[in-house]
């Protein structure tokens, strides 16, 4: 069944006309972003408790790598003075009186492949024994001092402190030789361990925030289906809907970071007093150092990135769902 | 050279339910007719084959000259923006002003913001709201913000123009009103389809009537033959 049209209009005018020209199209693309930039946070402002519930969220899921990169942060600066300690400690036997100490000393130091050497009698560790511990009131019951003279060696820098331990071993007044190699090499494991879990976890909470942007930005799309629908009726590419979508991702990126970098700054200030007072006890002084300036900004584009390639997975899935040629599929 | 042409087209849904069987016309640049038909007669599923809401399960449908069946799913809005749509709920934008709403189609295609200005109050103009640009859609009354989503549908200057049951929230005497608009509109050389089953309006405007019955075309009336 045909009928053919009727009425011929040649005179009438053209019902289209030419399109913009590229500089035309290129201001109207900049105020395109501008507008899609600004009613996506309008939009994220006038929910402001589901937005702040969403950053909360996604801001968690930040804290806690960022609270891991901190510590192997701090741990690493803490045991940075134990590893670029390069003495060695030579405890002398106990039959060694201090003249003997005194000529062993100088032996040493005249070694131009050892840098210092310094004696600590046995007087003066048992002072500084009584003043660590809480055991001042037992050692005054001692008849007599049981600690040995000890010599703290530091090698000239061509000298490995390895290699200086072991030819200490050999002296003959030399009853016990420390050296923390083994101690650090155990200790730099457990920070290349910790450096690692930090980048799973991260990984893992990364996917995490993606979701939860994702899942945002579906129900945003799910509210506003019937207006997707109408602009794409009007002529609107993928990009012109999704555009707004990619700015509200962006927006909950950017605030997470925000979230997370202000937690991830007050946990070492909550922590310093406790921590303080560990090292101390210890008789030592340590700063707990918070996130750099690089590693806050990393966080800042990370989530942001996140955010934005959240809201592209939900807002693309959405996109597909609706055209013509997946209702035809179906 | 015909605007919008089907040649026996037909629509089945996955459930079976034939919605359009071997339907066939043509309409020339500024012409305008009225499709009509009892509820489920294939009204509107005609409609959103014009619009690519749909495609056909066999036949072609041309607009321009160019089988649609050739426009995939990157050309579909450039395919859009020669068709305007007006819908029997206006879908509005109602967060946005009666200016934003009726520029829509010209930002969607990166017309310049001087010349969407100028389009839009001239549109505005015609469908007789002139000075209600600032206005959000909930301030205006049913019939006004069906002007609204006529002018918004004419801003771009369409080739095919298709209204589904633009007058059936409506009262009598602002579904005359709104009918008359559309008949203004084939002067500007766009082509109008109005679905309706509003028999007593489709008469009074002697226009070409098509008329559909279970999805198929049993009438294709010219009251200017019949005179």
């Amino acid at each position: 069944m045909s009928a053919s049209g009727a009425r011929p209009a040649r005179n009438t005018p053209r019902p289209r006309d030419a399109g913009p020209g590229l500089g035309e199209r290129l201001r109207a693309w900049r105020e395109l972003h501008l507008y899609s930039l600004f009613s996506s946070i309008g939009r994220m402002m006038q929910r402001p408790w589901a937005t702040v519930l969403t950053a909360g969220v996604m801001a968690i899921a930040l804290v806690l790598p960022l609270c891991l990169v901190m510590l192997v942060d701090n741990l690493e600066r803490l045991s940075g003075d134990f590893r670029q300690s390069r003495e060695v400690s030579v405890f002398l036997v106990p039959q060694a009186d201090a003249g003997a100490v005194e000529t062993l000393a100088q032996r040493l130091r005249d070694d131009p492949q050892i840098e210092s050497v310094l004696v600590r009698s046995p007087e003066e560790g048992l002072a500084e024994f009584r003043q660590m511990t809480d055991f001042s009131d037992a050692l005054a019951l001692l008849s007599e001092n049981p600690l040995p003279a000890v010599l703290v060696v530091t090698p000239a820098s061509q000298l490995e402190p390895l290699v200086l331990a072991q030819r200490l071993r050999a002296l003959p007044e030399a009853d016990f030789v420390q050296h923390d190699a083994q101690w650090r090499a155990r200790l730099n494991a457990w920070l290349g361990f910790g450096r690692h879990l930090a980048l799973v976890v991260a990984g893992l909470l990364g996917v995490g925030v993606l979701l939860v942007v994702g899942n945002t930005v579906r129900l945003d799309i799910q509210g506003r289906a019937e207006e997707i629908q109408t602009v794409q009726l009007l002529g609107a590419t993928d990009g012109f809907v999704r555009r707004p979508f990619l700015y509200l991702g962006a927006w909950y990126g950017l605030f997470a970071a925000i979230l997370a970098l202000i937690v991830a700054t007050l946990v070492p200030l909550a922590l310093q007093p406790a921590v303080a007072g560990l090292v101390e006890s210890y008789g030592a002084g340590f700063r707990l150092r918070g996130l750099g300036w690089g590693v806050a900004g990393i966080t800042l584009l990370v989530s942001i990135a996140l955010g934005w390639l959240g809201a592209w997975l939900a807002a693309g899935h959405h996109l597909r769902q609706t055209t013509p040629d997946a209702e035809a599929k179906a | 050279m015909s605007q919008l042409r089907f040649e026996h087209v037909s629509k089945r849904y996955p459930g079976g339910h034939e919605a359009l069987v071997d339907v066939g016309f043509s309409m020339e640049e500024g012409e305008m007719l009225f499709v009509t038909g009892h509820s489920g007669a294939g009204k509107s599923t005609l409609l959103r084959l014009i619009h690519l809401s749909e495609r056909p399960t066999r036949g072609a449908v041309f607009v321009g000259g160019r089988n649609l069946a050739t426009v995939r799913r990157r050309g579909l809005p450039q395919h859009r923006r020669q068709v305007g749509v007006v819908f029997q709920d206006h879908r509005l934008l109602m967060d946005r002003s009666v200016f934003d709403n009726v520029a829509l189609p010209l930002v969607i295609a990166g017309v310049a913001r001087a010349e969407i200005a100028k389009r839009v109050r001239v549109v505005l103009d015609k469908v007789g709201l002139g000075g209600r640009e600032r206005a959000l859609p909930m301030a205006l009354s049913s019939g006004e913000q069906q002007r609204v989503g006529i002018a918004r549908a004419v801003v771009a200057r369409p080739r095919v123009l298709v209204a589904d049951e633009p007058t059936g929230n409506l009262d009598p005497q602002l579904a005359a009103e709104i009918m008359e608009l559309f008949t203004e509109l084939p002067a500007q050389g766009t082509c109008v389809l109005v679905a309706s089953h509003d028999l007593h309006q489709v008469r009074r405007l002697k226009k070409r009537v098509l008329v559909l019955e279970h999805g198929r075309l049993i009438d294709d009336f010219r009251p200017e033959a019949a005179a």
